[in-house]
């Protein structure tokens, strides 16, 4: 008790009831804490979305036989591919296809069932492959459909010997917004984070109150600590807002342990201010903080599986993204929420961000105290 | 016309004077090519794939053989408690194969042998892909075995166009071009209009003969030139880095360019007028700019998947019809016939851009 009545006694406890007095004076953080983060994580969570359907389909069928028909109808049946225009020629549907009307072009040819009579039947189909990913699923799906397609015309056949059953662990229901979230967190706490530290700490130095602040005889950790503490606190609000929105729109599962999230999470916050503050004690004006807090911000993003995953990445950007804390935040927060592991799975991220939190609040530390001089 | 040109200069020159700023305003874009160009791929290769072969003969061996056979596949060892589902929680392998004991000789007995395939996905994407190539194995594995006649009676002649190796930097590179010519020259125009601001300078503009449509066109002038410069270090680089060349007639494309560079500087316009601090400006522009150009123009995903009350917002973003322009350019190659509609609403769009600004602005230098 009587520890805790100290605290309340120190400077720095009145140096964070500064802080926290600014902070609230300042309507435009505020807004800037719940507008970005809840703006993103819905937007991403809604509309990235790697579903391949409803692609437009175009079917030029000369044979025009139940077969054929048929065969349209199985590609048209599950909202893959819609059908959207019937053309007269293939002239007329390779123009629609390179004007980028059409996703996709179906030609069942004149001799379809005199083929079909000698078991060795031939369609043509062509992709837009301007879209290199949503091609080849596309490519995929017909194979898979003019497969199912055969089986159903070699009648009497028996079941195939061997078949797979399979399990989607983590995510049954293969919701995309689930990936997208967690991901969007972390980005969310990055990129306010970093930004609102360095800019309270340059801006006091552009108005000359920071020299003040140091002349006082309080010592350099105990104002940056009085700076970081309330930053953190209201960071971790984020979170919770972050994971609130994400549970009760995208009903994101918490399967892990809370007590750990919110442990890591501050940890992270907390690599991320030390972040912000570094990069505001290189820089000297306001402008040259945020173009660089953008230099630093963005391929952070990129390379931390927030987005497409890291291992399509090549293998050079694989080992970067080892450097990249926000890399390791991503992978506890879908272990903890999606997967529902533990420490004994995370603890070489945990220890990555342990080793960044150091590394860069002393760097901070270092940087703030040599500004003396 | 002569004072436009005047602030055009002035603008310059102070942007040059600042080394940092010259610096990051040519090396940012720059760099968000190639990390974009590099790092973005959505297509999964060598998924560390873990298999637990109960049966140990010759029938599952070789159906091991011809799953790590199609090269998508890398294999995984791991010898926890329950190495199937113990590697993909710790991350070690996205999916396991699990044959049971009873593999062959149900096979023989004719009874269905059943593979369990369990698969990570936290990645929906990757899941799907994974499920689609263990499935398709499976299937060339009992036709190779001779455990099921062949069904081929149609087969599909699939043919991909205007990319028919599916390079993905053939895909995101063009995109992008267009989040690239979006975010930064829109961010230091409007960094430049609110630092006039913060430091009170815009009073003299205000006090001076000069009007607002004259102090717009003349930063918007000089932005214009920076942007242009950004432009062709990005698209020349980006050409020569990645192996991406023109195709079609290439005045669309110039056009297009310049009329989504002047869609780019007029919305920081718009934004530094409307914005009290370097701040704010920033994060409007990094909020604003990110997701119009990354989420709702239909870099990564196509934008037929954004779902409808959502879909209609990409209508009045720029980003979406400048990606349309520059993929027609770099890979379609259709030319006026495919793009003259994104054109005039690039057109469009810059000319409301600049409108608001110029309103907005004019209504502050009258309230002085």
């Amino acid at each position: 008790m009587k520890y805790i009545w100290q605290l309340f006694d120190s400077p720095l406890w009145s140096l964070v009831r500064k802080e926290i007095n600014q902070i609230l004076r300042n309507r435009q953080l505020i807004v800037l804490l719940i507008v970005p983060p809840t703006v993103q994580l819905l937007l991403y969570g809604f509309a990235l979305n790697p579903d391949v359907h409803n692609l437009r389909l175009g079917v030029i069928d000369y044979a025009n036989i139940s077969a054929s028909r048929e065969l349209v109808s199985a590609m048209t049946s599950n909202h893959t591919f819609n059908l959207e225009s019937v053309p007269k020629s293939e002239k007329d549907l390779s123009r629609q296809v390179e004007e980028g009307k059409l996703d996709v072009g179906l030609i069942i040819p004149p001799n379809f069932p005199r083929q079909l009579a000698n078991k060795s039947a031939e369609i043509q189909v062509f992709i837009d492959g301007v879209n290199a990913n949503t091609a080849g699923i596309a490519a995929n799906y017909v194979n898979q459909i003019i497969q199912q397609y055969n089986f159903s015309l070699a009648q009497g056949q028996i079941s195939p010997p061997v078949s797979t059953e399979v399990v989607f662990l983590y995510n049954p229901g293969l919701t995309s917004s689930w990936f997208f979230v967690p991901g969007v967190m972390g980005l969310v706490l990055t990129l306010i984070g970093t930004l609102v530290s360095a800019v309270t700490v340059v801006r006091e130095k552009d108005t000359g109150t920071l020299e003040q602040l140091l002349m006082t005889p309080s010592s350099n950790w105990e104002i940056l600590l009085a700076k970081i503490i309330p930053l953190a606190f209201l960071l971790m609000g984020d979170v919770l807002l972050a994971l609130t929105l994400g549970t009760i729109v995208f009903s994101l599962p918490f399967r892990g342990s809370f007590l750990l999230f919110l442990a890591l999470s501050s940890m992270y916050v907390f690599v991320g201010i030390s972040l912000g503050i570094m990069l505001a004690t290189i820089c000297g004006s306001q402008q040259q903080v945020l173009l660089t807090s953008f230099f630093i911000n963005l391929p952070m993003i990129q390379t931390s599986g927030a987005i497409s995953p890291i291992e399509s990445m090549p293998p050079l950007f694989q080992f970067l993204s080892l450097f990249n804390p926000l890399r390791h935040y991503i992978t506890i927060v879908r272990g903890i929420l999606l997967k529902g592991v533990g420490l004994d799975v995370l603890w070489l991220n945990v220890l990555a961000l342990l080793g960044f939190a150091v590394v860069l609040l002393t760097i901070s530390v270092h940087k703030f105290r040599s500004q003396l001089s | 016309m002569k004072r436009i040109f005047s602030q055009c200069v002035k603008e310059i020159a102070q942007f040059r004077r600042d080394r940092l700023t010259l610096g990051l305003a040519f090396l940012l874009p720059f760099l968000t090519l190639l990390i974009f160009g590099f790092a973005i791929r959505l297509e999964s290769k060598d998924i560390p794939l873990i298999v637990q072969d109960f049966d140990r003969t010759n029938l599952s061996s070789s159906y091991i053989e011809r799953l790590y056979a199609t090269n998508q596949f890398t294999p995984k060892q791991w010898s926890g408690g329950n190495p199937a589902r113990d590697a993909i929680d710790r991350g070690i392998a996205k999916a396991a194969v699990v044959i049971p004991p009873q593999f062959s000789r149900d096979i023989q007995a004719g009874r269905n042998a059943k593979v369990q395939v369990l698969i990570d996905a936290t990645d929906v994407n990757n899941a799907r892909v994974i499920r689609g190539s263990i499935q398709r194995v499976t299937n060339f594995f009992m036709r190779d075995q001779g455990l099921i006649p062949d069904t081929n009676i149609v087969t599909p002649r699939v043919r991909l166009w205007f990319n028919p190796g599916r390079l993905e930097s053939l895909y995101i590179v063009p995109g992008t071009y267009g989040v690239v010519l979006w975010i930064f020259p829109s961010l230091l125009t409007a960094i430049a209009m609110v630092r006039e601001k913060e430091k009170g300078t815009i009073l003299q503009v205000y006090a001076s003969s000069i009007s607002a449509t004259e102090l717009l066109l003349g930063k918007g002038l000089a932005y214009l030139l920076i942007a242009i410069t950004e432009a062709l270090i990005v698209m020349g680089l980006g050409s020569i880095i990645f192996h991406i060349g023109i195709i079609s007639n290439p005045i669309t494309l110039l056009i297009g360019t310049l009329l989504f560079l002047i869609d780019s500087v007029s919305f920081g316009l718009l934004v530094g007028v409307r914005s009290s601090n370097q701040n704010s400006a920033v994060q409007i522009v990094s909020l604003v700019g990110f997701i119009t150009s990354l989420l709702l123009s239909g870099f990564i995903y196509p934008l037929s998947n954004i779902p409808f009350p959502l879909s209609l917002t990409p209508n009045v973003f720029p980003a979406r019809y400048y990606i349309d322009i520059t993929r027609d350019a770099f890979v379609r190659g259709t030319g006026w016939t495919g793009v003259w509609f994104d054109l005039l609403m690039l057109a469009v769009l810059g000319f409301v851009f600049f409108n608001v600004a110029r309103r907005l602005l004019s209504r502050m230098q009258i309230s002085q």
